[in-house]
């Protein structure tokens, strides 16, 4: 397990059936004090329900939750220390800004004007100061979830749980509002977990990110280990843009694409010699150079389609001696003009060592 | 890692979460509804179920009571008689109230909300006021007797026309939402297809109507073959189901063979209320959350035709209930056409039968109050809480079963139920309470229905956050869940208010001589002959039902002024 000094919370061999069903299986998990940690899969992958064993909204079939030191595997929602922001704000639609954000601090027996002052920071805190006397249904959406925020901080929790928060917003709206709360939540330091399925949104805001897949963790990692070095070709597809082409071991980790030969690729020490793997790689970080061009240990091909994206444009190439498979570089439009690359050029493809891993291929359904 | 020992749950055995006190007053709350609803609706018909098995003296007799009925033949021929006078009543309103709908949703005649409101009056008068009317109309000496042609509107033909007159109302409603439902998107296929208005009506009218109308023909059969008042006051020597109960539970005090009787009564209208709710079943999963509501067009003969329908059939519901009430206003029918209050004033305040209307505004002020608590919070712990899922499905059951038991079988078992002396409950009969209770009983299910729906239209995670924030579940339910279900809370005490002035069914075992209802007291009026009084205490009903929906209407815009600021978007305010 993590070495994490001070771990907020630990998940231990948190399993959770649903009859048949396995909606988690044996999941464990630190989280250190003050971190953003990101759950990140496709829906169904057991996030959502790894979130809510947290909250206690459902309890897990076995294991535990500790969070800091403390067993809080069996205590009711009401007994745990948190705040949690859902995908629908869930506020409450007859009280307004300040009621919602103080409706927290009402139980606790704080004074009137303590309470007050509190909504006024939390309001400031989220950048809508003079909203306290307006209703939910008159502000935005991107105005609701921050006074959801606002609301969840209000009792100052131990932890925040945010549950697809900014998944019913815009685009623009998001991208916004993501760079807000990654700000909020480290000037105050609270630790924070963060359900997604949008790989950008982990990517950009996490400290680490928890790729599950299937109700078990696929990999746990910083964003840039997460996306450079994936650990299964789970990771590797489902976070950004990938190529995965047939290859075959060599001796002393090597590989074999085509007539192309890489020494020292991550991962092919795994197998034995002349095992059929999958070659991963990003398209970023494949060469691609006009079939004039000297490019050593690269396999010739034709761009068979290219894929305007705005910022960069994405070649399709079909290569020599990987069958099918496509393999996808990425250009700007700079380098594609001064290359003189278009559709039916004959090109020659190189892959950066550094940059290859291979994996186990999948085995063809049968 | 010492943690993991401690919590133990590795080694087998689910884990359970402990329950905090908060929940538990939840808890408490739902088990003590279930008893409720168990006790009071499984009992009596445990009790009826007894009853047909035993003799007076309690002991087992088998299928005596049963055989024995089957072997009276006056009693077979009520059976037959309830069925093909329901089936009929049911082959004339459905297609009635579906021609009505239609133009209602299909049309662009003018003064659609009118007719709509004229055509729902029916369900603020007690069904007795349509066969009062009729026998002001057809009756020996009525208006129009000689249309008639020399045959009786005592029997069959009165009580056909004066259920088509109370059930209309209900196929109506079932049948409009039905319509409202389909979607515009359908039309526009079609029509950009090229389909004509007949092909168009058959493929897509009807079969997105279809269960709207299955419905509808199950509720108008279940309503014409318990209702009970109609064929007492109308029905002259022709026998019903409905009224054979009342003559052997009441007139003959033969318990056992009532008892027997409510039973074949009841197992039609359950039958109906099984299939029926499988039918909605399969509504519901055809209903897609994006549809587009249909806006008719104007089309000139169409509208035309439509509009003289719906206007005939609204001048024939008032013919019949401006009938009762301006009877109710003549000094001696058929003789004396001048106009007077002495039918309120004599027949009602000094016979001493006003205290049976101020009865009945009693117990629907009680039921109004008392049952919308009752339906309202036992939905909310059922949708919005957590905890005793083995208890949850039961009272679910309970809280739907009352649509499938006519209120007659309901009353008699309710006084086989209380009468007993060796039951604690005991000291409830002949009171008020006992009145309130059945009746909340009986329109438990409409009203929870309505109450589970507005729930559902809440965020879901509304308990979720407030548990995140210590906030216990009943000051959530103060604070936010009832203050924006309101709408929903003032509708289901509207339809408690108005169902308890009208209702007779389960009443009629029910009352003692301090508790007679207004309802009720019509039926004896009738019986006595008094029918001038009787249309007048049918007038004060269908008034204070009127009266009782305009403060409800009143109520609701004032709620919706001076509380629910917070629905209108930014700007308005």
């Amino acid at each position: 397990m993590d070495s994490l000094p001070a771990a907020a919370l630990c998940i231990e061999h948190v399993s959770k059936r649903f009859g048949a069903f396995t909606a988690l299986d044996d999941i464990n998990l630190a989280v250190g004090k003050g971190e953003l940690l990101c759950f990140l899969g496709p829906s169904g992958c057991g996030k959502t329900t790894l979130l809510r064993i947290i909250a206690g909204l459902e309890t897990q079939s076995a294991g535990a939750v500790i969070q800091n030191g403390r067993d809080i595997s069996r205590l009711p929602p009401m007994l745990r220390d948190y705040g949690i922001v859902f995908q629908s704000y869930a506020l409450f639609p007859n009280l307004t800004v300040s009621d919602n954000v103080a409706y927290g601090l009402v139980n606790r027996k704080a004074t009137r004007p303590a309470i007050a002052a509190r909504v006024a920071e939390l309001l400031g805190l989220v950048g809508l100061p003079d909203s306290g006397g307006k209703y939910p249904a008159q502000l935005s959406g991107g105005q609701q979830q921050r006074i959801a925020l606002a609301r969840a901080l209000a009792t100052s929790p131990g932890l925040l749980l945010l549950d697809e928060p900014l998944s019913a917003l815009d685009a623009r709206v998001r991208v916004r509002l993501r760079s807000e709360i990654r700000l909020l939540q480290q000037r105050l330091g609270v630790t924070t977990i963060l359900v997604t399925h949008d790989q950008e949104e982990a990517l950009s805001m996490a400290d680490r990110v928890v790729v599950m897949n299937q109700g078990t963790i696929e990999q746990v990692g910083t964003p840039a280990e997460i996306y450079l070095d994936p650990a299964s070709p789970f990771v590797a597809d489902f976070v950004g843009k990938t190529n995965m082409l047939p290859g075959r071991v060599l001796a002393g980790a090597g590989l074999r694409i085509g007539e192309m030969v890489l020494a020292g690729v991550k991962g092919a020490d795994g197998f034995a010699p002349d095992a059929a793997v999958s070659v991963f790689t990003r398209p970023e970080d494949v060469v691609v150079r006009p079939a004039g061009d000297d490019l050593p240990n690269s396999i010739p091909g034709v761009i068979e389609h290219i894929e305007f994206l705005g910022a960069y444009c994405r070649l399709a190439i079909r290569a020599e001696g990987i069958g099918t498979t496509l393999v996808y570089a990425d250009f700007s439009q700079r380098g594609l003009q001064s290359l003189k690359l278009t559709v039916g050029t004959r090109v020659r493809v190189a892959l950066l060592e550094e940059r290859v891993r291979a994996f186990a291929r999948p085995q063809p359904p049968a | 890692m010492s943690a993991v020992l401690s919590a133990g749950p590795l080694t087998g055995g689910e884990v359970r979460q402990q329950v905090h006190w908060t929940e538990r007053i939840g808890h408490l709350a739902l088990l003590l509804t279930g008893v409720f609803l168990g006790v009071v609706l499984l009992a009596p018909i445990w009790m009826i179920l007894a009853k047909s098995v035993e003799n007076r003296d309690g002991d087992f007799v088998g299928l005596l009571h049963f055989t024995g009925y089957f072997e009276t033949p006056a009693l077979l021929q009520s059976i037959w008689n309830s069925f093909w006078l329901s089936g009929l009543v049911t082959v004339i309103t459905v297609p009635a109230a579906f021609i009505f709908a239609y133009a209602l949703t299909r049309s662009c005649m003018p003064g659609k909300s009118l007719a709509r409101n004229v055509a729902l009056v029916p369900l603020l008068a007690p069904s007795l006021l349509s066969a009062i009317s009729f026998i002001f109309w057809f009756g020996n000496q009525g208006l129009l007797k000689s249309w008639m042609g020399g045959h009786q509107i005592y029997g069959a033909a009165g009580i056909v026309l004066s259920l088509c007159f109370a059930t209309f109302p209900h196929a109506l409603m079932i049948l409009i939402t039905a319509l409202a439902l389909t979607d515009a998107r359908l039309y526009e296929a079609a029509d950009s297809m090229g389909t004509s208005t007949r092909r168009r009506f058959f493929t897509v009218t009807l079969p997105a109507a279809k269960y709207g109308l299955i419905s509808a023909a199950m509720v108008v059969f279940t309503y014409a073959i318990s209702d009970f008042g109609v064929p007492k006051v109308i029905g002259g020597n022709f026998n019903v189901l409905a009224t054979d109960i009342f003559k052997l539970v009441i007139g003959q005090q033969d318990f056992s063979k009532g008892a027997v009787v409510a039973i074949m009564l009841l197992l039609p209208v359950a039958l109906t209320y099984v299939l029926d709710m499988s039918v909605q079943r399969k509504q519901q999963a055809q209903l897609s959350a994006r549809s587009v509501p249909y806006q008719p067009r104007p089309a000139r003969g169409f509208d035309l035709a439509m509009a003289a329908y719906v206007w005939l059939v609204c001048l024939l519901m008032l013919a019949v209930l401006g009938m009762a009430i301006w009877a109710s206003f003549i000094k001696l029918w058929p003789y004396d056409f001048s106009l007077t209050l002495r039918h309120y004033r004599l027949g009602l305040i000094d016979a001493g039968v006003f205290g049976a209307y101020l009865n009945s505004v009693k117990m629907a002020l009680w039921t109004a109050s008392a049952g919308t608590v009752l339906v309202f919070v036992t939905a909310y712990l059922l949708e919005k809480t957590r905890g005793m899922d083995w208890l949850r499905p039961v009272v679910r059951l309970f809280a739907i079963l009352p649509m499938g038991v006519p209120g007659l079988v309901l009353g008699l078992g309710f006084i086989f139920f209380f009468v007993r002396a060796d039951n604690p409950l005991h000291f409830l009969y002949h009171t008020m309470a006992i009145l309130v209770l059945s009746t909340i009983v009986h329109y438990y299910s409409t009203s929870h229905l309505t109450a589970v729906t507005a729930l559902k239209q809440l965020d879901a995670e509304f308990e979720a956050v407030s548990a995140s924030l210590k906030v216990p579940f009943y000051r959530t339910l103060a604070r936010v869940t009832v203050p924006v279900c309101l709408p929903a809370i003032l509708d289901i005490s509207r339809y408690f208010f108005v169902n308890a002035m009208t209702t007779i069914s389960a009443a009629v075992f029910l009352y003692s001589p301090d508790t007679t209802l207004a309802a009720v007291a019509i039926l004896n009026l009738d019986e006595a002959g008094d029918i001038g009084p009787a249309a007048a205490m049918a007038t004060l009903i269908v008034v204070t039902s009127i009266g009782a929906c305009f403060l409800y209407y009143l109520l609701n815009r004032f709620f919706e002024r001076r509380l629910q600021v917070w629905r209108r978007p930014a700007g308005a305010v």
